[in-house]
């Protein structure tokens, strides 16, 4: 037979090459970036349109003083890109990790350098601590924030509300409790939920569970069930679920109902609130939604005057706990000094003061930023909440392996909430996806 | 990758002058040509077609309307509230180039898919000479080779490509992509080429052997122009196919990106909004629409090129 | 602009250096002593085509190959454990599942309504015909992120209470219904189904064209004594057509396979495998980029290419039978 030969021939062919090409990759690997002196940087990142023009803007001005040419490589498949070209040997000289999952992974194979001796400690001391934190490996400070953004803010129709009976922001988790019933008790649904993401269906729901599961065991548990030391059904989070039941799915809490949930796209989820009357009352969301293609046009061109904003509370009226995320910026190239430089002037008091921060686009996380500088008073204020925070730490499903962070925690929560899976099935589910 | 790269995988069974669609026709299965069809034929059809064109149609509609208009009405509205008529506007379109930059994408796009499209075409052309009209060893067993590679997941391919490209610096670059989609496309291109090829009459070269003319010279001055259809439709193939990838452009463009993946990014978690979606796909669509209408005889015949049998 | 230039200077640049290469190649073999040139000279004319092969898609498979059984950074071997977790991963399970539902259905469903627009609108009149096979091909040069584009205004989904901007929940709705989450419902691979039908409104023109083509090519005469003979129009269609027309329906079965296997875009755009929609192509990009497995990537496309392999042997032995009779 023809056809066995071609067969017998290729099988051949085939153990020749596998002994040939059987080699791996060394490990190891990446590096890459520019010779010590070189002045030619590139700077890779994933923000866009408004925040990358005012980014542009204001390392444009320190480049031109410094005498130093920067590349912008935008990328909004990031963690896709950066992890070809580390595999590829060229790597850029500073990225900006839009998540620290990524980082920490880079970190852990040797390819960032540690920059405890490169930015000031007075600068790592006014950035908020949290974010500082996700920025280091075993005791070694590798990233640092550049910019943040805030999770947990719950917005409101300043006017409506008041009327409704929110005339002072809730203190403890249990008083917003007490506020979402007594709204609930006239009759209109407290809160507006909306999970709906198109192909990423269910983030919203993970931020909602971080969050109070952050509020209900602080930072440190929090961490450990983000870095699986806790199982991730363990019995807190159940209560946690519990909890997000009593607040938001029973009957009469959520504007459209348990089942609207998982078809409400979450960026325009809010908007009820700006009905008349109301849809619902309070929408906890990023700092995000409040920009065009969230919040309409016509509550955006007065934002201060209609959106009221307070922070998602603490256990206790002293906690304040703040769910987040932000960029990290980190360095490849270990020994170019213009990388260094760039990386200590963005953790630097001045950077985004000529102009950045006025555009909206940018919160920085410097705790001792002039919030006067942001362009609207909501603004302010949310920087406020994460300036002034006990807590401050990073969206957990971003650090959680892709598995679970983007597949099993949006995948179940979903399902949940949509009634198509009970609270123990779905945390069960998300804890057998966890990859061993 | 999706099942847009239609491969004509076996050689087909069809009548010498493979009918354009609808173009000129010779023989019917039954009925008087100029007679008119049962009503439920026609009804059927009008269904089907219908069914066909409304998504694409609904699409283009929402482009036009107002960002607030598309995310809370849907957009057959538009005939059922003259109000909302009269909002269409030309918005989405001027937003779809400054935000999402498609113009350069549409560059980029352009920058992949000429190079991709035309370099392979000669390349393949002498391949499928060499298996149509010279004879050596190990012909056959090369022919087979890339019949069995037409089945191949291109997947297969990428992750050593991606280190391959990495460690000559090639990632990130629109050379990495068309290099990347010439090399894919090649067992299609040699395989139809040789399939038309091979229908050529032999007694041509024959003579032109007589003649004293080279292989050389017999390819360049007969074969290649008596080739011209079926190269002709395999360039519109690989353009569209090119043109329409996404994943190999995801893995290789870089920051160079083309039109698919800029498209996908307004599909994404937090995606500037559906009604830039809408101006964006429909102009994604224009380029290979308009290839495909103009030279459609061309890809019909290369669908059914290279099979006939004389 | 720079671009554009470039990209023309690598088409002409491109096309001049290979014509320049194969009147090298054809000079070099022309300086050998007759007989060698002859045996040398077609190996030449190969040379390119086959290295570009060679380098794309047979180095590169080989490579995955030895990386499936590397961990998920390659620098390690590990065994079968990569095809082993998988395998057992209820996850990867699903996925494969879902690949062969795609399998099953897709080419079938395709020819079915390929045959079924070929022969009605082979009884139109030339116009009618030309029109409605344009239209019904056109979505084959749309592309499957356009048309991810086009379909999500048919799948969208708003909470009750609102208007619904999707077709249809707006037609459902209309008939009284509550709006339904059209891609998350995964009972009985619903939502599946629903991405299958993009696939199948993207190919059915390209089955319609081959297999009117075929009809057409039908001879007259067999059909008129069929007639003769007193059979109707379906018995003539099932025992005479179809039969006939065979070896298309065949083409096109394996054709649309081979893109129903590699289908990645579709799922990606629409719901990236969420909601128990996942195809292997999809897992395998998610497994690379997402979660950063080579070792899993690398396993997933071996046995894509494992399911392959019939159709590879199928494919060959039409070849080789094709050839025989030519």
């Amino acid at each position: 037979m023809r056809i066995r030969s071609t067969f017998a021939a290729s099988v051949t062919l085939g153990a020749v090459a596998l002994l040939t090409t059987g080699c791996l990759s060394s490990g190891g690997g990446g590096g890459g970036g520019n010779s010590n002196t070189s002045k030619n940087i590139e700077i890779m990142y994933a923000f866009t349109t408004d925040q990358e023009t005012g980014f542009k803007g204001e390392v444009n001005k320190w480049a031109k003083d410094n005498g130093v040419t920067v590349k912008f490589t935008q990328s909004s498949d990031f963690n896709s890109l950066i992890n070809t070209r580390v595999q590829g040997n060229d790597a850029p000289d500073v990225a900006l990790f839009p998540q620290p999952g990524i980082m920490k992974d880079m970190a852990d194979q040797g390819l960032l350098a540690d920059l405890s001796d490169i930015v000031d400690k007075s600068d790592l001391d006014s950035l908020i601590q949290g974010a500082v934190e996700t920025g280091q490996v075993n005791g070694k400070q590798y990233a640092i924030p550049m910019s943040i953004n805030v999770k947990s803010i719950v917005f409101y129709p300043k006017k409506a509300a008041a009327a409704a009976g929110l005339t002072q922001p809730p203190q403890t988790l249990d008083d917003l409790m007490a506020l979402s019933k007594k709204i609930a008790s006239t009759g209109t649904t407290p809160w507006c939920f909306g999970i709906e993401s198109g192909a990423a269906t269910g983030w919203p729901a993970t931020d909602w569970v971080e969050n109070l599961m952050l509020i209900n065991n602080g930072s440190d548990v929090y961490n450990q069930w983000v870095q699986h030391k806790i199982p991730f059904n363990d019995p807190k989070v159940a209560e946690t679920l519990d909890q997000m039941d009593q607040l938001l799915l029973a009957d009469g809490m959520t504007n459209g109902g348990r089942k609207s949930i998982a078809s409400n796209n979450f960026n325009t989820a809010a908007n009820p609130m700006f009905d008349n009357p109301p849809g619902c009352y309070m929408y906890r969301q990023g700092n995000f939604v409040a920009k065009s293609g969230g919040f309409p046009d016509k509550v955006l061109a007065d934002l201060d005057n209609t959106v009221g904003v307070f922070p998602m509370p603490g256990k206790t009226a002293e906690d304040k706990p703040v769910l987040g995320g932000g960029d990290l910026a980190g360095i490849f190239s270990q020994d170019n000094q213009s990388a260094k430089d760039l990386v200590k002037f963005l953790a630097s008091k001045d950077y985004g003061t000529n102009g950045y921060a006025k555009t909206g686009a940018w919160i920085s996380p410097r705790t001792d930023f002039d919030t006067s500088q942001y362009p609207t008073q909501v603004l302010g204020s949310i920087a406020t909440f994460a300036y002034e925070s006990t807590e401050f730490v990073f969206d957990g499903s971003d650090q959680m392996p892709g598995e679970v962070g983007s597949g099993s925690f949006w995948k179940d929560m979903t399902a949940w909430i949509s009634g198509q899976e009970d609270a123990k099935t779905a945390l069960d589910n998300i804890e057998s996806s966890w990859p061993s | 990758m999706s099942g847009t790269q239609a491969v004509t995988a076996t050689p087909v069974q069809v009548p010498k002058q493979p009918t354009a669609t609808g173009s000129r026709r010779s023989r019917r299965l039954q009925h008087d040509p100029t007679a008119r069809s049962p009503l439920w034929v026609r009804i059927v059809l009008a269904l089907i077609c219908a069914a066909w064109v409304i998504p694409t149609f609904g699409l283009a509609v929402t482009s036009f309307r107002q960002e607030d208009d598309a995310q809370t009405t849907g957009w057959w509205t538009i005939f059922t509230t003259p109000a909302n008529f009269t909002r269409l506007t030309f918005q989405n379109y001027s937003d779809v180039f400054s935000q999402a930059n498609m113009g350069d994408a549409f560059i980029n796009s352009l920058a992949i898919t000429i190079p991709a499209t035309v370099i392979p075409i000669l390349i393949a052309a002498f391949a499928g000479y060499a298996f149509s009209f010279m004879s050596f060893p190990g012909r056959d067993l090369l022919l087979i080779l890339i019949v069995g590679l037409l089945v191949v997941p291109t997947q297969v391919a990428l992750v050593p490509l991606l280190k391959f490209y990495g460690t000559i610096g090639l990632n990130g670059t629109l050379p990495a992509v068309w290099l990347t989609h010439i090399g894919f496309g090649m067992p299609l291109a040699v395989y139809i080429i040789r399939n038309y090829m091979a229908t050529l009459p032999k007694e041509v070269i024959e003579s032109a052997k007589i003649d004293g003319a080279s292989h050389f010279q017999t390819f360049w001055r007969l074969i290649l122009p008596m080739s011209t259809p079926v190269l002709a439709s395999f360039a519109i193939f690989q353009f569209l196919w090119v043109w329409n990838d996404l994943l190999n452009a995801l893995i290789f463009a870089g920051q160079n990106t083309p039109l698919t993946v800029a498209l996908v990014r307004l599909l994404g978690q937090e995606g500037q909004g559906w009604q830039l979606l809408t101006a964006g796909g429909l102009f994604t669509m224009i380029v290979p629409i308009v290839v495909f209408l103009s030279l459609q005889r061309y890809f019909v015949r290369g669908l059914t090129a290279g099979s006939v049998k004389g | 602009m720079i671009k554009i230039l470039n990209a023309l200077i690598a088409v002409v640049g491109g096309v001049a250096g290979a014509i320049l290469l194969y009147w090298l190649l054809n000079k070099l073999a022309e300086l050998l002593p007759g007989r060698w040139e002859d045996r040398v000279k077609p190996y030449l004319f190969l040379l390119p085509a086959l290295a570009a092969i060679g380098l794309y898609l047979v180095y590169p498979t080989i490579q995955t190959f030895v990386y499936s059984f590397a961990n998920n950074r390659s620098t390690e071997f590990v065994g079968f454990e990569n095809y082993a977790k998988l395998l057992t991963s209820k996850t990867f399970q699903n996925t494969l599942f879902n690949t062969f539902l795609w399998i099953l259905i897709v080419p079938a469903s395709v020819i079915a309504f390929g045959l079924l627009i070929a022969t009605l609108a082979d009884r139109l009149r030339p116009r009618g015909e030309k029109t409605a096979k344009t239209l019904i091909f056109l979505p084959l040069a749309i592309g499957a992120v356009s048309a991810g584009a086009i379909w999500k205004f048919v799948y969208a989904t708003r909470p009750p209470g609102q208007n619904q901007i999707g077709l249809l929940n707006g037609i459902w709705t209309a008939f009284g219904g509550d709006p339904v989450n059209w891609l998350q419902i995964s009972t009985l691979r619903f939502n599946s189904l629903l991405l299958m039908v993009m696939l199948l409104w993207m190919q059915a023109g390209f089955a319609m064209v081959l297999l009117s083509a075929a009809i057409k090519g039908v001879p007259t005469e067999t059909l008129e004594a069929a007639r003769l003979d007193g059979a109707g129009e379906g018995s003539i269609f099932f025992r005479i057509v179809i039969p006939q027309i065979r070896t298309t329906i065949i083409t096109v079965f394996i054709t649309v396979l081979i893109g129903v296997l590699k289908t990645f875009d579709i799922v990606y755009v629409m719901t990236n495998g969420n909601f128990n929609t996942n195809v292997i192509a999809v897992d395998f990009f998610n497994q690379l980029f997402t979660n950063r497995n080579n070792g899993f990537a690398a396993a997933i496309v071996v046995m894509l290419l494992i399911i392959m392999i019939p159709v590879l042997v199928f494919q060959v032995r039409q070849f080789r039978a094709e050839e025989a009779a030519r």
